[in-house]
């Protein structure tokens, strides 16, 4: 990551100093979001790496330039440089979190920018000029509706949730609410904090504590590494038994399009969103038709049939 | 004593005063007070009881019996050091200074001065100005107390306890760190006190200064209450053997000559370290050498230079007659080379620990079989230090830390004398231990020396130095000023060199 | 004074070193009756291996951090170096599967590496802390976002992922047993065992007790203090290491979330157990309860529905400092 905070810097850099030839017709959209920590992380920022390249090469007169931050404060500093020294006329930005970059991202958009805000609302309404998010409590739904689909009443589950966020109480409560009247019996629900260790820990003590489990509602394809070997180490992986994780990530979807019995299925974050808000932020200027609005990804179920057109073997993630 | 006790002017009287702890009896029946503008002595062997004593009579510890009286009227003191509120202060031998904090800051801790909600450090400065130049203490406030000597240390706890208003002040052996113009001193700032109407406890080991400073002493032996008198009425004689117990006449042993042909074991040629230039010496077999200087000479620096602690800048040591430039002090160790720490506390011993990990540390290559350590042997070691050294324990499990002082500076030097040493040094070996122990640890340096172990004490007490020293070396500010032999071992002539008014050519 | 009245001071004395000393394994047996009383299948033969073989990772890291804290130091750095040592052991036997195929060899090759990484990990640590001159809690916080940092780089922010092939011969280490205990548990039980003679039975575990009881005493009793205190750091380093071969069969991934507050679990285990975190005062055996207590405070939360999952941070923040009050409080004194 550090390398590419050097090159994006690298890269506004370089676009001060050419500036004074091309700055007036050329189109500045910056593009901030936080350094990557976890693998779906990395996987947005290679999407967005890849957008970049692709529409500065499809349109010479654009400039995207993408900045990490390591924390909200830094990621501040970074939108008032993208104001002064940049000129950008388009921000899109992910926000670290939503109360501290309200203003920061306010003062960007009293410079004239085009304001474009990725999966994290701001504090306030009426800032963005377009918004582009995944769903998750559209997440939970599907998740909830392909496990009616496979499991009858009486059947019993087990859910591993996420960190304690309000991302993982929406896709909770939405999975909850669709499995609701099904017969489908929750046995228990536990964090797993996104994480494989975790997600290995908590599924062994699930193992142990009930003797019937027909099928694990992971949340997370790195929950479900976890619990995929935990159920592997239990000989309890035959059966029937089924995991459902969430998110795309490259294993998971090789994996389905191999044919793996265990987790035959994936539900999409679209880890590609910031490159998605690219793409529309560009055709904001570039499109004939109006293109302001909310745009919210769907959680498309990802099965043998369309596992292909969501693999990239480039991505880290 | 009851009709001292019940003198019209004594501010603080204990009566009657028992102490156990847990099953163990340590103070039986014991009476003592203090009045106005007076200096009480209190004296005894190590483990008589007058820590406790001192410590009940600052509210530090509970009496199990008895009463304590502050002007005439029965008090519970209030633990922890809150009795400085009623003016009585316990001045530490340990010190009980922020080391890190300035001369100023510890002088009002706890309670600053402050204007308007703020530290108001300007009057806290000059109040501390005048009070150090009322002690004659010539550092500035903002001095940050490591940085100072013992001495001063010293110096800095009387000046805060001035400072807290105290009536009566407990000291708990003042001067066994201080040099004898420290100690001098001290004594002008004591009368000083006096006038002013404060009653000081005075605990020294130091006998011959019980006799200059104090009013009245009491004497105290195994937790008993032995006597009070007033100090015209005692000589030193009287006050040593009421202490032990027994006749003392001989406090230093006999001197063995050393044979004219001994070799010469240690030989030192123009040493530098630090603060010490050009020392030159030499040291033969069987010989007891005295080092002596007034503290901060170079002494301690120049042997930690030369057993390894601190590393040499130039000239040659020459040990058994081979070059050596020992870069640790096990290098020393195997050589034959011990030197033993005049800060028992900080450098010496592990005081957390037992004494059987503390007798062998410093030897503990000798107890290892099979790559491990050699339980039985430690314990075979410890039981054969105890006797040789006379180390005098209720248990054999008993932190070393709740050993008497002399118990401690046994047990240092039984494990120095683990490691099967050629050459020992000895580093104020009798610093704030009482006579008996000090007899004791005379003969055994004594009896080192018959076996041929070679010497060298190091020590600011000019008696020992002359009682049991066959050559004495002085230093004064990291120079040797001279070599005393004979009937010149006086402390005349040691003091002439130490303050610098003759110097060897 | 009378006779008896010595006897019971005496057994009262006993009584409370007893119970002081038993602290961390008191908790453990309460421990150990709440999750049975919740759920029988706590002490079912698969809970109690699973729980064996997920303290022996913080079990063995503990085992290198009492001998640090025991000397006067403290390691910050171990969950970081955990993950940077699965990292690039992971990179360097997925290299190797080219030349010297999925088998043993490259197995071995990788945990020779992993070792020998720990070591030196172990003793930057140390040669900073003492030839450096810069506080242990310095040095280990800089290494922990030194190492934590290099395995987001090596992963890319992702994960760093095992030869699939490669898998298949490691895998045992983790999952296999032997005469009915888990591979984990046995590296576990050596790795105490070591630790316990170790420090209290040679030369250098004495020589750490002395170090973190007064440094000074240790230097003038001719203790080579650097050299001692480099080498906790080095055993803290190896032990890492150990911990690391076992657990990256187990799922076969690395990346910057392994390992995250490894160095709490650690500490907290031997603080538990009953060493002093200041020094001078070293227990294995009670770092190997403290380890257990925490895994099975985990262990018992995921067994009940009970508490609220949001407040499990306040269980186990409960019953850490419930366990380390158990052997703390002055039980004799009360009695006064």
């Amino acid at each position: 990551m550090f390398k590419k905070s050097i090159m994006a810097l690298a890269l506004g850099t370089a676009v001060v100093f050419s500036g004074a030839a091309s700055a007036e017709e050329k189109i500045k959209i910056g593009v901030s979001y936080p350094t990557p920590t976890h693998a779906w992380a990395a996987g947005m920022n290679w999407h967005a790496e890849q957008a970049e390249k692709r529409l500065e090469e499809l349109y010479p007169d654009v400039d995207l330039i993408l900045v990490n931050s390591p924390d909200p404060a830094a990621q501040a500093s970074a939108l008032e440089d993208m104001v002064s020294v940049n000129q950008i006329d388009a921000l899109v930005v992910l926000p670290f979190e939503s109360d501290p970059l309200t203003d920061p991202v306010i003062n960007v958009k009293e410079s004239g920018a085009l304001i474009t805000v990725v999966d994290r609302g701001l504090s306030k309404e009426g800032i963005e000029d377009i918004y582009v998010a995944g769903n998750n409590p559209e997440l939970g739904r599907v998740s909830a509706e392909y496990m009616k689909s496979r499991l009858k009443e009486g059947d019993n589950i087990v859910i591993l949730r996420g960190i304690p966020t309000t991302i993982d109480n929406e896709r909770f409560d939405a999975f909850m609410a669709e499995i609701e009247g099904s017969g489908i019996n929750v046995l228990d629900h536990k964090h797993a904090n996104w994480n494989r260790d975790d997600g290995f820990e908590v599924m062994q003590d699930f193992l142990s504590r009930f003797p019937d489990i027909d099928a694990v509602w992971a949340q997370d394809d790195d929950i479900a590494i976890g619990v995929v070997a935990a159920l592997k180490q239990a000989g309890r992986d035959g059966d029937g038994m089924f995991v459902v994780g969430g998110a795309g990530m490259k294993e998971t979807i090789k994996g389905i399009m191999d044919g793996n019995e265990l987790q035959p299925i994936d539900v999409l974050y679209p880890p590609a969103m910031l490159a998605t808000a690219m793409d529309v932020t560009v055709a904001a200027f570039k499109s004939n038709g109006p293109v302001a609005g909310r745009y919210i990804l769907g959680a498309t179920l990802i099965d043998k049939d369309n596992a292909e057109q969501f693999y990239f073997p480039d991505s880290p993630f | 004593m009851e009709e001292s006790a019940s003198a019209p002017k004594c501010v603080l009287a204990a009566r009657r005063i028992s102490k156990s702890f847990g099953a163990v009896p340590v103070l039986f029946s014991v009476s003592f007070d203090v009045c106005e503008g007076e200096v009480h002595a209190l004296i005894g062997e190590n483990g008589a009881g007058k820590s406790t004593l001192m410590k009940i009579l600052a509210g530090f510890q509970p009496p199990t019996s008895g009463d304590i009286l502050l002007d005439g009227e029965q008090i519970d003191l209030p633990p922890n050091g809150e009795a400085e509120d009623l003016g009585i202060v316990l001045i530490h031998q340990e010190l009980n200074l922020a080391e890190q904090m300035t001369v100023e800051e510890n002088i009002f801790l706890g309670r600053e001065l402050t204007s308007r909600g703020f530290l108001d450090r300007l009057t806290m400065r000059r109040q501390v100005e005048v009070l150090l130049k009322q002690v004659g203490l010539d550092i500035a406030p903002t001095a940050r107390i490591s940085d100072l000597s013992i001495a001063q240390k010293q110096m800095v706890e009387i000046t805060k306890a001035m400072n807290r208003n105290a009536r009566i002040l407990i000291m708990d052996e003042p001067t066994a760190v201080l040099t004898p113009s420290e100690t001098k001193l001290f004594f002008r700032q004591v009368e000083q006190l006096k006038k002013r109407g404060v009653g000081i406890v005075f605990v020294s080991h130091k006998l011959a200064e019980v006799k200059e400073i104090s009013d009245r002493v009491t004497i105290m032996r195994d937790g008993q209450w032995i006597g009070t008198k007033p100090t015209s009425e005692l000589s030193l004689d009287d006050m040593a053997q009421m202490m032990v117990g027994r006749e003392l006449s001989d406090l230093y042993p006999p001197m063995n000559e050393v044979d004219v042909d001994a070799p010469v074991i240690l030989g030192v040629e123009n040493l530098s370290t630090g603060k010490v230039k050009n020392v030159s010496f030499d040291l033969r077999k069987g010989e007891i050498l005295g080092f002596s200087g007034l503290v901060g000479s170079g002494r301690t620096e120049l042997f930690e230079a030369i057993c390894g602690v601190v590393p040499v800048d130039s000239g040659t040591i020459k040990f058994d007659n081979e070059v050596v430039n020992f870069k640790s002090v096990s290098q020393a160790r195997n050589a034959g080379l011990s030197y033993l720490t005049k800060d028992r506390k900080g450098k010496g011993l592990l005081l957390l620990q037992k004494m059987a990990p503390n007798m062998s540390l410093f030897s503990l290559p000798k107890f290892i079989k099979n790559m491990m350590i050699d339980q039985k042997a430690e314990e075979k070691a410890l039981a054969r230090g105890i006797r040789r050294f006379d180390i005098r324990t209720r248990d054999a499990d008993i932190r070393v830390g709740d050993l008497s002082g002399g118990n401690q500076q046994k047990l240092l030097l039984a494990k120095m004398m683990e490691t099967d040493p050629r050459v020992i040094i000895v580093d104020e070996p009798t610093r704030g231990i009482d006579v008996g122990t000090k007899q004791q640890i005379y003969h055994f340096i004594a009896a080192l020396a018959a076996e041929g172990v070679s010497v060298v004490v190091i020590s600011s007490e000019m008696p020992e130095i002359i009682g049991i020293c066959h050559r004495v070396f002085v230093m004064r500010e990291g120079r040797m000023m001279g070599a005393l032999t004979g009937t010149e071992i006086n402390e005349n002539e040691i003091m002439r060199y130490a303050a610098g008014l003759k110097e060897a050519s | 004074m009378s006779d008896t009245e010595v006897i019971s001071a005496e057994r009262k004395r006993a009584f409370s070193i007893d119970l002081k000393a038993m602290g961390p394994a008191l908790a453990l047996l309460i421990l150990c009756i709440i999750g049975y009383s919740l759920n029988s299948a706590f002490l079912s033969e698969g809970n109690i291996t699973n729980l064996l073989t997920r303290s022996a990772f913080i079990g063995i890291i503990a085992v290198g951090a009492t001998f640090v804290i025991t000397a006067g130091g403290i390691d910050l750095s171990v969950g970081s170096m955990a993950a940077v040592i699965s990292g690039v052991m992971i990179i360097i036997m997925n290299n190797l599967v080219d030349t010297f195929g999925a088998g043993a060899v490259t197995v071995l090759i990788g945990c020779g590496c992993s070792l020998i990484l720990g070591i030196g990990a172990g003793w930057i640590n140390g040669a900073l802390t003492t030839k450096g001159k810069i506080e242990a809690f310095i040095v280990t916080l800089g290494t922990m976002g030194i190492y934590r940092s290099l395995v987001t780089y090596f992963a890319d922010g992702g994960t760093l992922s095992l030869n699939f092939d490669l898998r298949g011969t490691y895998r045992p280490v983790y999952y296999d047993s032997f005469l009915g205990l888990p591979i984990p548990v046995w590296v576990f039980i050596g790795v105490s065992i070591a630790g316990w003679v170790i420090l209290n039975r040679t030369a250098f575990g004495r020589y750490c007790t002395a170090i973190g009881s007064n440094e000074s005493v240790a230097k003038y009793s001719a203790v080579n203090v650097d050299r001692i205190k480099t080498a906790t750091y080095v055993i803290q380093g190896f032990c890492v290491a150990l911990a690391t071969i076992i657990y990256v069969p187990r799922l076969g991934s690395a990346s910057a979330s392994t390992g995250v507050l490894w160095e709490l679990e650690a500490i907290a285990a031997v603080i538990i157990g009953g060493t002093v975190l200041k020094g001078g005062y070293g227990r294995i055996g009670g770092t190997i309860l403290g380890a257990l207590i925490l895994t099975t405070i985990g262990n018992i939360l995921n067994f009940t529905d009970v508490i609220s999952n949001y407040l499990n941070g306040t269980m186990q923040g409960l019953i850490i400092i419930i366990a380390v009050w158990l052997q703390r409080a002055d039980w004799s004194k009360k009695k006064v």
